[in-house]
């Protein structure tokens, strides 16, 4: 009972320094250097981490839509990061 | 009498081109409202599906047989339901044991609850160093074969049913990735229906074994503003002992610390990738039945539970040179090795060494030729599955 109480505590806890945490960090200021980055530059930098550059003729304006998202979650793309790319993405394809 | 022949001829020509206007303003009617339909296709907040997957199969010559293998289907299933909720899974059909296998590698539902977090409930890829959740399809995977202590016979997790939350910020010019979740968590083999591998956590736990949940997390930093570089740590907590049994109290930690670093290199047209992992396992010592003990049934033994794996590979790729054929090769080196308990059934101390050459069709198909070696010790070993060896292993992957 002692035991369940304490999970429960550290549970309690622990989320609330995440989200205290992720509270800061989405107000933390980005430099300009980032807020310049194009869609192609992010699509270059990001979709390299892990798998060659995808080409944006694979798919079309709704399905980038779709892929983009999936790998918005997957690959923890930033909401600013998934938008810029989408759009690269569109108007290259 | 050519008076008499002008009139039906105007007549006609009118009549004519009366019905030609009338049918093209149909046409034009008709294209615009096809135009306004494409136009509500793409507006965002509509359902919209997705099908993508990836297909592998291959040749591998080991010292004991030449076999063709794989033949494994991957359908990824997306359905995308607004701009923030999403749904996902993946199937995979492959042959295993001459008898057809299919597995749900995950199945969940996403919801971008802010910009910088988002939670998914269901079956999801443990973000647990960096294999599984990013490099396990066989199109994204440079090599022919997983790293030692990854899938079959492997000691780290792959996927797991809970909620998790996860998301990206930037901090300035650097970027960090979290994720933190709550999971069934890992199940203890107790011995009673495999003996040979008591003491050994199973990742197929559910319904979970006991009421308590496993806590996790991984945390990526990325310090350069070109995300080049990322360093990561893992880690998990969770009772792994069946709820009602002497092993209720028996607890695992598991943790682990990988850094990717992906640059490309002007001087040498090519891409360079580097990426490596360490993680261990350490479960709580407890005393197990020893069904090899003929003399004296109730006989126990016990060891120091303890399980470490590493990986570390290295691809470079000409991409930047003009020749087309130089640009799609690939070459690819790996080491890793699997330290499991002395004292076990299932005791290993495995190095293995595998190197590749790659030949990319386009950005997602590749033809994979491999040499592996592999050398250590296995306590236990289920024959056919032994990974003690040199082998040749020829896989061809895509991406659709």
């Amino acid at each position: 009972m002692k035991n369940k109480r304490k999970s429960l505590i550290y549970s309690g806890l622990g989320t609330l320094i995440l989200f205290a945490l992720i509270f800061l960090l989405s107000n933390c200021n980005v430099s300009n250097e980032i807020k310049a980055k194009s869609g192609a530059q992010l699509w270059g930098e990001n979709c390299l981490r892990c798998h060659n550059n995808p080409s944006p003729e694979t798919f079309s304006d709704v399905e980038w839509d779709v892929a983009v998202m999936h790998m918005r979650i997957r690959a923890n793309l930033t909401d600013e990061e998934a938008k810029k790319i989408a759009k690269f993405l569109k108007t290259a394809n | 009498m050519k008076n008499i022949l002008i009139l039906p001829v105007i007549l006609l020509f009118f009549t004519i081109n009366a019905y030609s206007q009338n049918y093209d303003n149909q046409k034009f009617e008709k294209m615009s409202n096809d135009i306004d339909s494409l136009k509500e296709l793409s507006k965002p907040g509509k359902s919209k599906f997705l099908l993508r997957g990836y297909s592998h199969s291959g040749l591998e010559i080991t010292e004991e047989n030449t076999s063709f293998v794989g033949g494994s289907f991957n359908p990824i299933f997306i359905y995308k339901q607004s701009d923030r909720l999403m749904f996902e899974s993946e199937l995979e059909f492959e042959l295993e044991d001459r008898n057809l296998n299919i597995g749900l590698e995950y199945a969940n539902i996403s919801y971008l609850l802010t910009k910088s977090l988002t939670v998914r409930f269901g079956k999801i890829l443990l973000p647990f160093g960096i294999f599984v959740d990013r490099m396990h399809p066989a199109w994204v995977d440079k090599f022919s074969s997983k790293p030692l202590g990854v899938g079959h016979g492997g000691i780290l997790p792959g996927s797991d049913i809970g909620i998790e939350l996860r998301g990206a910020s930037y901090l300035g010019s650097s970027k960090i990735n979290y994720s933190l979740y709550v999971m069934n968590g890992p199940r203890l083999n107790e011995g009673d229906e495999e003996p040979d591998e008591a003491g050994q956590l199973h990742y197929d736990n559910f319904p979970d074994n006991n009421k308590n949940k496993a806590i996790g997390g991984r945390l990526g930093f990325l310090p350069l503003s070109n995300s080049s570089l990322e360093i990561g740590f893992s880690g998990m907590y969770g009772k792994v002992g069946s709820g009602n049994s002497q092993y209720a109290d028996v607890a695992s930690k598991l943790y682990a610390i990988d850094i990717s670093y992906i640059q490309n290199l002007p001087f040498m047209q090519s891409v360079l990738d580097i990426k490596t992992r360490y993680s261990g396992v350490i479960t709580d010592n407890a005393d197990y039945r020893d069904y090899d003990n003929l003399v004296n049934p109730d006989a126990m033994y016990t060891f120091t539970n303890q399980n470490s794996t590493t990986f570390a590979q290295i691809a470079i790729r000409p991409a930047m040179v003009n020749n087309k054929i130089l640009r799609s090769f690939e070459i690819a080196g790996r080491y890793s090795d699997l330290l499991t308990p002395e004292g076990s059934k299932w005791a290993s101390n495995l190095n293995q060494w595998e190197f590749s050459l790659n030949y990319w069709l386009n950005w997602r198909t590749v033809f994979k030729l491999s040499y592996r070696t592999t050398e250590g010790e296995v306590e236990y070993d289920e024959g056919t599955d032994s990974p003690v060896g040199k082998a040749f292993l020829f896989h061809w992957a895509i991406g659709f």
